[in-house]
């Protein structure tokens, strides 16, 4: 049973890496922009089918294909944030709605050039076993999770000790008294959103040859990321990777005790629960009133 | 536009609407996609009473055509109800689950007031997919019927034909849509508009804002469920991708892109969301990619949806300068 127990935990973190990368994003981007970017999940598909192209078509290495699909998005993201999120700020209702239009048009723009099967993604990190007392693990699985707390204590660091993440974190504290001071709010704006979009693309790079790369595979994630965000407070990074963590977790040893098919359903209505509870969350910073 | 104008241009389209089965005798295809779009526009007037009318931005909102959908499927084949009843019974249910659920929900604004619909769902569309036992799973419910025949001026009315089964649905509609100009333009409309534009000011004022708020979700709700029976009566089979969050989605699109907060709204968008494309016959996902950047692109430049720019022509014409509402 210790060995079952163990061999969750380790799915779990893998999985819950894979919604802090999707919860980063989106937590970085309401921090400073303050909405809620629904389309992050079909930016995370799109990662995935990128990294699945530049491996499969263009060159024939894992880790510069991830580079590449990271690349491709945050470029993407930039586009977004310039093209759409800008002109509408200020407009809540109108940004999520543009996100439900772009997650239209993307999943569905991935459909028309992959078609709507899963694609198979075969790189050789899966095929490699390691030891972890009796159990066995994939190389790529310890890799998800090892490549996210790296990326995570970088973002950290950056967000913590460089000029442009302390503009950053200023901005997302008031946008009003970061332009006072003279940062370029705008550059802010959009870089964050590139800096969202990338880890959204690494989570979908990773996570596609383990579950494959379907158009809808962005669509767990979001919730889950979303989900992790509620947890640990909305608007705290710390918050969103230890709340992301929690929910990859959880879910994975509820299994040992709970049907399958209602996985998901649970930890939503969990994370309803929690909100209606606690709505500040775990390291919370808004209420559930603010606007 | 003059009063009287809209009243005899809606009279002449509902004569038209009437008229359709015999204009398109031959070809019973135009009967189907107009039924369709039926279909989709009725739950979207809940929508449009919440989203367009209070500002509610919910992202589950076809979950509760599934509930009604699925309550009638269960009481019409196993529990051998009647339509008719079925039908009531079916509206009312995904009304109280719309009080249920909005109860909660509605404790939330904004951003997470979103997440929690979106949340809820999510759980409908999972216990959908996955209780076999009362909804048949992923597979989904077949064998519903249509309804059964009823007795009309002494004669007998079978709504097999699609021709008249055409006409039920046309009535749902037209039942539908004068239900919301009703709920608009009354009191209660205008309270919503109050708690849309500023909630704080509206709960100063007075205005039980909660209350009212609770009531268009259910509202809202029910007109979904309705909407749903009359779907799955019409394809005669329940299927859990009918109500999933993509079809949320597409609800929030004919909304907008039709024209939030416009009586004639829902009508414009499913029609251009069911009829358009089976006119122009393009893949469906590429139709997909075209109303989404057209979502995007009518929340940048057109905020009002088609019914804003059509307003704006008509006054365009009468040599009025176009109304600015945000």
């Amino acid at each position: 049973m210790t060995d079952a127990i163990l061999e969750q935990t380790l799915n779990g973190l893998m999985m819950g890496s894979i919604y802090v990368l999707v919860a980063l994003g989106m937590v970085l981007i309401y921090g400073v922009m303050q909405v809620v970017n629904f389309a992050h999940g079909v930016l995370f598909t799109a990662g995935g089918y990128l990294a699945h192209f530049f491996y499969t078509r263009v060159l024939d290495s894992y880790p510069l294909a991830i580079l590449l699909s990271m690349v491709s998005l945050a470029a993407i993201g930039i586009a977004i944030e310039r093209g759409i999120f800008r002109p509408l700020s200020g407009n809540l209702r109108n940004q999520v709605i543009a996100s439900l239009g772009l997650i239209l048009a993307i999943e569905n723009l991935l459909v028309a050039l992959w078609g709507p099967n899963a694609l198979q993604f075969k790189v050789p990190t899966t095929e490699m076993l390691v030891s972890v007392g009796e159990l066995r693990f994939s190389v790529h699985h310890l890799g998800i999770i090892v490549i996210t707390l790296a990326m995570v204590a970088l973002l950290g660091l950056f967000l913590k000790f460089t000029r442009f993440g302390t503009a950053i974190r200023a901005t997302s504290q008031s946008r009003e008294a970061a332009m006072v001071v003279g940062i370029p709010v705008e550059r802010v704006h959009w870089s964050t959103f590139a800096i969202g979009t990338m880890l959204a693309a690494l989570g979908g790079a990773l996570i596609g040859p383990l579950f494959l790369v379907f158009p809808q595979m962005g669509d767990v994630p979001l919730v889950k990321g979303l989900a992790g965000i509620l947890l640990g407070g909305m608007g705290s990074v710390p918050g969103a990777v230890v709340g992301g963590m929690i929910i990859g977790v959880v879910e994975s040893v509820s299994t040992l005790y709970l049907p399958t098919d209602y996985r998901d359903s649970i930890a939503f209505l969990a994370m309803v629960a929690i909100l209606l509870a606690r709505p500040q969350g775990i390291f919370g910073v808004r209420m559930r009133g603010e606007d | 536009m003059p009063r009287a104008v809209t009243g005899i241009l809606l009279l002449a389209l509902l004569a038209v609407l009437v008229a359709m089965p015999r204009i398109a005798a031959g070809e019973p295809y135009v009967l189907h996609v107009l039924v369709l779009c039926f279909v989709y526009a009725i739950p979207a007037v809940g929508l449009n009473l919440m989203l367009g009318y209070t500002g509610l931005v919910s992202l589950g909102h076809m979950a509760f055509a599934g509930i009604g959908a699925y309550a009638a499927a269960v009481m019409m084949v196993d529990a051998r109800f009647g339509f008719w009843s079925s039908l009531a019974l079916a509206t009312l249910a995904a009304g109280a689950a719309g009080v249920a659920i909005g109860v909660v929900c509605l404790r939330f604004r904004s951003h997470f007031f979103m997440i929690v619909t979106l949340a809820f769902g999510l759980v409908l569309h999972s216990v959908m997919n996955n209780w076999d036992e009362v909804t048949r799973g992923a597979a989904g419910f077949g064998g519903i019927p249509r309804p059964s025949p009823i007795e009309l001026l002494g004669e007998r009315f079978s709504f097999a034909p699609l021709a008249n089964f055409y006409y039920l649905a046309l009535a749902a509609a037209v039942v539908v849509f004068a239900l919301q100009r009703l709920v608009v333009r009354s009191d209660i409309g205008r309270v919503l508009a109050a708690i849309r534009q500023d909630e704080r000011l509206a709960r100063a004022r007075g205005v039980n804002a909660l209350l009212y708020k609770t009531a268009v979700f259910a509202l809202g709700s029910a007109i979904a469920g309705f909407g749903g029976v009359l779907q799955v009566s019409f394809l005669r089979v329940a299927a859990p991708a009918s109500f999933s969050l993509a079809e949320s989605i597409n609800s929030v699109l004919i909304v907008i892109v039709g024209g939030a907060g416009s009586l004639a709204g829902p009508a414009l968008g499913a029609l251009l969301f069911v009829a358009l494309p089976e006119y122009l016959r393009v893949a469906s996902e590429w139709r997909f990619v075209i109303f989404g950047v057209m979502l995007v692109a009518i929340t940048l430049f057109a905020p009002r949806g088609l019914a804003g720019v059509a307003a704006d022509l008509c006054r365009r014409i009468g040599g009025k300068p176009p109304v600015e509402r945000p």
